[in-house]
């Protein structure tokens, strides 16, 4: 199928964008283009071979690649076309959108409806302004590392510094390894280890990797590759010989397609703002997936592209409609964003759609928080005093979200 | 002998090219020789990319005067090459009252020195081309002769052009000795000797070094550094004209402008350095950007930041290009091309021809030359897919998603008469691997592609 008779436009392969098209085709869409530039489908979880992918989706114990086989094996190809090597250029009110792609060449549509499920990247070291020389090679990110290993490029390094303790900066620890590069530290600007305490521990004593938290990259020394690190922390500066840094984590949405698009851009998220049925400001336009925000696993992305199908096919059978009078979530202080950023009235809906599970974040960590939900100054829902770590999903119950009426939204951390 | 030439031109910076460029109209034997595996890629990289006029060079110097003429050449040719000109303007905004009056001092002269172009606006004018600007303007010079320019591929072009129209291109070949013997330099290089019966010295930072290597000491090198943030292009809606600060009487000050890709560029500080290869960006530099930043257009600050870089201005101990000629010697020194020498690398060319075609050796203007053209990487350029070349699957598919490159253009850069030799090169010839990501989602996808192909190109 071309781009010209696509009903439905998917951008993005990735889990969030797969599991929308499945669950499109579940409820008897036709006409569904998923478009996607790179050279396969999949997304992220492509390069990742260390289990821990789709958990939440798919209750298995999968590899990143064993998920994507997965969802593409749910796709019926005689109504969902995967068009790979075809990027999406530009989104404009319509919804419109501008493709070019190895098959359809450059073409302008207008489908129905468009889902971006464009997911996220990380930042790069220029993006977090750390000094120093800009040797032409060994500066990495975990993402660009992965690929190459995935890729059968040669990694050139041999010893890497990592920057950043979340979840990722262990995954690339394996991956790395498995690159033969020797893991000289890990520098963390924190006070703790951001991803489990656990993965920390066993990096140290497992993998013998040093952890320097409190700390930041204070120089780059090298010209044609990098030939050490220095490092301020609280045991003063030191001087770390590597061949290779390795950027991670610092996640940010890939929101290229937004500008422009009439898509209202949430600030903190740098992702759009969305509803609870994942509608964006821009009618027609649908987002899930990390798109939405920077970041949560893979599963969770794959469970609300699922959900955001679902929606897609209530709007286009005309159950669901464009919100007027959707009331935004209130965050207070202490915490950093909420997805979705709005709750619009959804009586009589019933089981044609379904809300997107609720991604929050706390600023900091606390050690015993309560979180509350209030509506109209009534509060709806408490949680039980639990400890909050940043970085961390808070969860919230959909049961609480159910009795929400439309009103004014707020929703709160206090310390119990 | 085979490797005896007319002229050697030592350095493949953006002088050094349009030199090449100019001497190829000539009917002379000339090789152009560069110690690094690409060219450009010593100061010409790292600069901000600004067309100035010469209106803000000290007048009545040479520099003044080959700035005025290279861009006035760079306007008539840059263009039939594909290279993009972007003639913006620019603002140079006063804050203060004792400012104001420092302004109009220099309009005036400006205006002695023959410089009509420039206008003396009041805030609402300022505010009108630049919404977003912090509010206390008072007034400022407008002038809208001074642009913005694709500082990568200039020097490409020359040097394309050069090659195409006969100078040989030598790279990864630097220049280590220099001996006058039977009439004629003897240059040494690990690649062999190098003969020829003038040299020019486009040195750049090592211009110094070079000119000791003969026996001239006529100047010392003050190289002085100055740092850049690039912003996301979701910021390029804030500005469209080049931004400046009433200058200081050794700096000109940090700029705000737009680049021809799309980006919005801060910079340069200036800080003396000791190391001329001290090519660090520092956290000070940086802090001084953002405060800039912050102080004259704050909405910068709620964009990403794409890049960081530094540049290093071949300053020498006097504030002016020296351009020395030794007609007897047959060695000409084209060094201290400071801050201006991309504006003025095509006047400069023209200058340094007059001298040596002249007063050096004796070469017949050819007449016939072969036109080159290079791909435009201007943000809203010419894209493969939009005219024609679509039918040629490899201009369809997108490789470098945030800059938009095909995996045809990297291609055909690779297939260039003066191929990238390296990544880094290829990423100033496409920009792939330039954009926010910064390889992300590219790296190794074009890292394999840039393997492939250039194990496939015949040597
Ligand atoms: C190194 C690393 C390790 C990780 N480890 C884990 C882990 O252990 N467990 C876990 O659950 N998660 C992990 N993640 C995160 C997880 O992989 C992603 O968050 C998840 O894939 C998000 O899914 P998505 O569908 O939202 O986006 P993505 O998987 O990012 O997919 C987005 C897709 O959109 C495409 N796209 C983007 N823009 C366009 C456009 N304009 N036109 C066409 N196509 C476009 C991209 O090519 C991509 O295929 C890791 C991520 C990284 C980088
Ligand atoms: C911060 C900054 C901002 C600037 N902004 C602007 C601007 O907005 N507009 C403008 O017009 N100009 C600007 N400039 C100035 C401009 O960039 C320079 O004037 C110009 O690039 C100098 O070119 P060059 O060819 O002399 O030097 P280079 O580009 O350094 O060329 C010299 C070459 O010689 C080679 N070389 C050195 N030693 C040897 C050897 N022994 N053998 C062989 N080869 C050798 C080097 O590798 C190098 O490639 C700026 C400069 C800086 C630093």
């Amino acid at each position: 199928m071309t781009p010209e008779h696509a009903d439905i436009v998917v951008v993005g392969a990735g889990p969030a964008g797969l599991a929308a098209a499945a669950s499109l085709a579940g409820r008897g869409m036709h006409r569904i283009l998923v478009v996607d530039r790179d050279d396969e489908a999949g997304g992220l979880p492509r390069f990742c071979h260390h289990p821990g992918f789709g958990w939440e989706y798919t209750h298995r114990l999968e590899s990143g690649p064993g998920l994507v086989r997965r969802l593409l094996r749910a796709l019926d190809p005689g109504i969902i076309t995967i068009a790979i090597r075809t990027s999406a250029l530009a989104v404009r009110p319509g919804p419109e959108i501008d493709i070019v792609g190895i098959e359809c060449g450059h073409v302008r549509v207008r489908p129905r409806v468009v889902v971006l499920a464009t997911g996220i990247r990380e930042r790069p070291r220029s993006a977090r302004l750390v000094p120093g020389r800009r040797p032409a090679e060994g500066i990495l990110t975990t993402g660009q590392l992965q690929q190459m290993v995935a890729r059968g490029v040669p990694v050139k390094g041999r010893r890497a510094v990592v920057v950043g303790t979340e979840h990722v900066a262990f995954s690339i620890l394996l991956t790395a390894r498995h690159a033969g590069l020797e893991i000289m530290a890990m520098v963390g600007a924190e006070d703790r280890v951001m991803s489990y305490a656990g993965a920390g521990l066993a990096a140290r004593f497992l993998m013998g990797v040093p952890i320097h938290l409190s700390s930041k990259i204070e120089d780059i020394h090298g010209s044609e590759r990098v030939e050490s690190v220095t490092l301020c922390g609280p045991a003063g500066t030191r001087t770390i010989p590597c061949d290779t840094v390795i950027f991670s984590g610092d996640f940010i949405p890939d929101a290229a397609l937004l500008p422009g698009s009439g898509i209202d851009i949430a600030r903190v998220t740098a992702g759009p703002s969305v509803d609870q049925f994942g509608r964006t400001s821009a009618v027609g336009v649908f987002a899930a997936g990390n798109l939405l925000r920077a970041v949560e696993t893979s599963g969770l992305a794959a469970i609300e592209g699922a959900r955001v199908g679902t929606n897609v096919a209530a709007y286009l059978e005309g159950m669901l409609g464009w919100p007027r009078d959707a009331a935004s979530i209130r965050v207070g202080d202490g915490l950093s964003y909420v997805v979705p950023q709005y709750w619009a009235p959804s009586a009589g809906l019933g089981g044609a759609v379904q809300a997107l599970p609720v991604s929050l974040r706390a600023l900091a960590d606390i050690r015993r928080a309560r979180l509350s939900l209030s509506e109209d100054g009534q509060a709806i829902w408490t949680g039980h005093p639990t400890k909050t770590l940043r970085h961390r999903r808070l969860a919230l119950p959909a049961a609480a979200l159910d009795r929400l009426r439309g009103g004014d939204i707020a929703l709160r951390i206090d310390p119990a | 002998m085979s490797d005896r030439f007319d002229i050697a031109i030592v350095g493949a910076g953006v002088v050094g090219c349009a030199i090449a460029r100019e001497l190829s109209r000539y009917a002379l034997r000339t090789v152009l020789i560069e110690a690094r595996s690409d060219l450009g890629d010593g100061v010409s990289k790292g600069n901000s990319a600004v067309l100035s006029t010469g209106a803000d060079t000290p007048f009545g110097t040479l520099e003044c005067r080959l700035v005025a003429r290279g861009h006035q050449r760079y306007l008539a040719e840059a263009p039939a090459m594909g290279l993009p000109v972007m003639p913006i303007g620019s603002l140079t905004v006063a804050w203060n009252e004792t400012e104001r009056e420092r302004l109009e001092a220099m309009h005036k002269e400006t205006v002695a020195a023959g410089f009509h172009s420039g206008q003396l606006v009041g805030a609402d004018e300022i505010y009108r081309r630049v919404p977003h600007l912090s509010p206390g303007a008072v007034s400022a010079i407008w002038e809208p002769e001074e642009g913005i320019v694709d500082p990568f591929s200039t020097p490409y072009a020359y040097a394309l052009d050069a090659v195409t129209n006969g100078v040989e291109f030598r790279s990864t070949c630097p220049v280590e000795r220099a001996e006058r013997r039977d009439g004629a330099w003897h240059l040494h290089t690990p690649k062999g000797e190098v003969v020829a019966d003038t040299v020019i010295n486009c040195g750049g930072l090592a211009g110094a070094r070079i000119d000791a290597m003969a026996g001239y000491t006529d100047f010392v090198m003050r190289p002085r550094r100055g740092q850049f943030i690039v912003f996301d292009k979701s910021a390029r809606p804030l500005l469209d004209v080049v931004l400046k600060p009433v200058p200081a009487p050794t700096y000109r000050g940090i700029l705000m402008t737009p680049t021809v890709f799309g980006n919005i560029l801060v910079g340069p500080t200036s800080e003396e350095i000791e190391d001329p290869d001290d090519w660090r960006v520092t956290r000070e530099g940086l802090d001084t950007l953002v405060a800039a930043a912050r102080k004259m257009l704050p909405r910068l600050l709620e964009h990403e930041v794409t890049a960081t870089y530094c540049g290093i201005r071949p300053g020498t101990e006097r504030p002016e290009y020296r351009i020395i000629p030794r007609p007897s010697d047959r060695w000409l020194t084209v060094g201290g091309i400071r801050s201006t020498g991309l504006s003025a690398s095509l006047g400069i060319a023209e200058h340094v021809a007059g001298i040596v075609v002249g007063e050096m050796t004796k070469g017949e203007r050819k007449l016939e030359t072969t036109a080159v053209r290079v791909p435009s990487l201007a943000a809203g350029g010419d894209r493969p897919w939009l005219n024609g070349g679509a039918d040629d699957a490899a201009y369809r598919e997108i490789i470098c998603h945030c800059e938009g490159i095909t995996v045809g253009e990297v291609r055909d850069a690779l297939a260039s008469p003066l191929p990238p030799q390296s990544l880094k090169a290829l990423k100033r010839r496409t920009r792939v691997m330039f954009g926010r990501c910064q390889g992300f989602f590219c790296g190794a996808r074009v890292q394999a592609l840039f393997d492939r192909l250039s194990k496939e190109r015949p040597q």
